[in-house]
């Protein structure tokens, strides 16, 4: 007979034990998601000032290059105006997307997972220039925070209380896909323009997961999507470091010992073992990934 | 499952770690990601690999005091583990040749 495990999506934490958890986490972390929040304000600010822009017939400057030719075409040539182009207005949607799976448990992962969703979360809403979803993922993937809502305190607690670190898969691949489709719904309801729309999503995991060569494929995917991943490896087990952690593989009978890091398929990744690095190692990642973005012509 | 053919679905794998009693073939004990459809042998080959060992040592496989007859997958199935966690695979040399065991 088969022994049906009750499903993850009943699990939850008591409400006062969230509530008391998010308080906790907020206070503790209001200072560095208030620097978070004003190192990202700077990499969203437009990074070009307002710049003057021709043709026009009326206008603020005069386009000197204009000039001749309107003389020289008896004055019909007349777009000789410069106007100040209107500043682009970014926004973002951002994805946080948890590790809810039994192997956070381990150690001190989950305190520190919870800790980076209360930074981010509150640095992004105190942003207020776009919209938040969060995610937890595990076996299944579930949404506990949706876009078209704004994320309050409330919704840190509600979202807390759907963290219990006890399912039993890391599967990865199936968050990056919903995450992907949850995008592209979202950026179909965007009012941004598309080149103003910045999707991003931070996956904050202990990083063990498997099928490196389909999330690589994804990760691909998310690009030509437009989708910036990032992943936070939370590592908190300070003598099992992620950093020392190798992977056997039998190819063709053979053993192959590698870094496990050396596969690792996404390629921004930050590995984190305090809180407090945090704010500047992502603004970092960002600020990374803007100016790419920007040089790419995006 | 038929574990035959890794072709049919990606491997999955688990975190291990490696104790002995025994001083002279001790390993690092830090923990190590093996492919969880591993055996007794494939889990030999692994420790001989970290051993560096010239001559290959046979060697059996004991978890919560249990020796490993199964894949790794099949034992954490049927005990109620969970591939989330570190499993502690205690080994000691096989007492008896390892082509005698084969045919259980
Ligand atoms: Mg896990």
């Amino acid at each position: 007979a088969e022994i049906v495990a009750p499903s993850d999506a009943l699990l939850s934490r008591p409400h006062s034990e969230a509530r008391e958890l998010w308080q906790r986490y907020e206070s503790a972390t209001r200072t560095l998601s208030a620097g978070l929040c004003e190192q990202l304000r700077l990499i969203l600010e437009p990074t070009q000032a307002t710049k003057m822009r021709g043709d026009f017939r009326t206008g603020k400057r005069l386009n000197m290059r204009r000039i001749i030719p309107y003389i020289a075409s008896s004055y019909k040539k007349d777009k000789i105006w410069m106007r100040r182009a209107k500043p682009s207005k970014r926004q973002y949607q951002v994805i946080l997307a948890v590790d809810d799976s039994k192997s956070m448990a381990e150690g001190a992962s989950s305190d520190l997972a919870l800790e980076t969703v209360a930074l981010v979360a509150k640095a992004l809403s105190s942003l207020e220039v776009g919209q938040i979803s969060v995610l937890s993922f595990g076996e299944h993937t579930h949404v506990v925070h949706p876009f078209d809502k704004p994320f309050t305190s409330d919704s840190g607690v509600e979202a807390f209380s759907r963290f219990t670190f006890a399912q039993q898969k890391t599967d990865i691949r199936r968050l990056v896909e919903t995450s992907l489709s949850l995008f592209s719904t979202a950026r179909s309801q965007a009012a941004a323009s598309p080149t103003e729309l910045w999707q991003l999503e931070i996956i904050i995991s202990d990083g063990v997961c498997e099928e490196h060569d389909t999330l690589r494929r994804l990760v691909r995917r998310a690009q030509e999507q437009r989708v910036m991943i990032v992943f936070v490896v939370v590592d908190s087990v300070r003598e099992n470091s992620i950093l020392q952690l190798n992977r056997i593989q039998f190819v063709d009978g053979e053993i192959r010992s590698e870094r496990y890091l050396d596969s690792f398929p996404f390629g921004y990744y930050l590995v984190v073992s305090d809180v407090r690095e945090l704010p500047s190692v992502l603004a970092g990642a960002l600020r990374q990934w803007f100016v790419e973005s920007v040089e790419a012509g995006a | 499952m038929d574990l035959d053919n890794p072709e049919q679905q990606p491997q999955s794998q688990v975190q291990v770690k490696f104790v002995t009693r025994d001083p002279e073939i001790s390993v690092p004990t830090a923990p190590i990601l093996v492919p969880s459809n591993l055996k007794r042998l494939g889990l030999s080959q692994v420790v001989n690999h970290l051993l560096n060992s010239e001559k290959p040592i046979p060697f059996d496989f004991l978890i919560d005091g249990a020796y490993l007859r199964t894949t790794l997958d099949s034992y954490i199935a049927e005990n109620g583990l969970s591939s989330e966690s570190v499993i502690t695979l205690e080994y000691v040399r096989a007492a008896v040749p390892p082509k005698f065991l084969t045919s259980f």
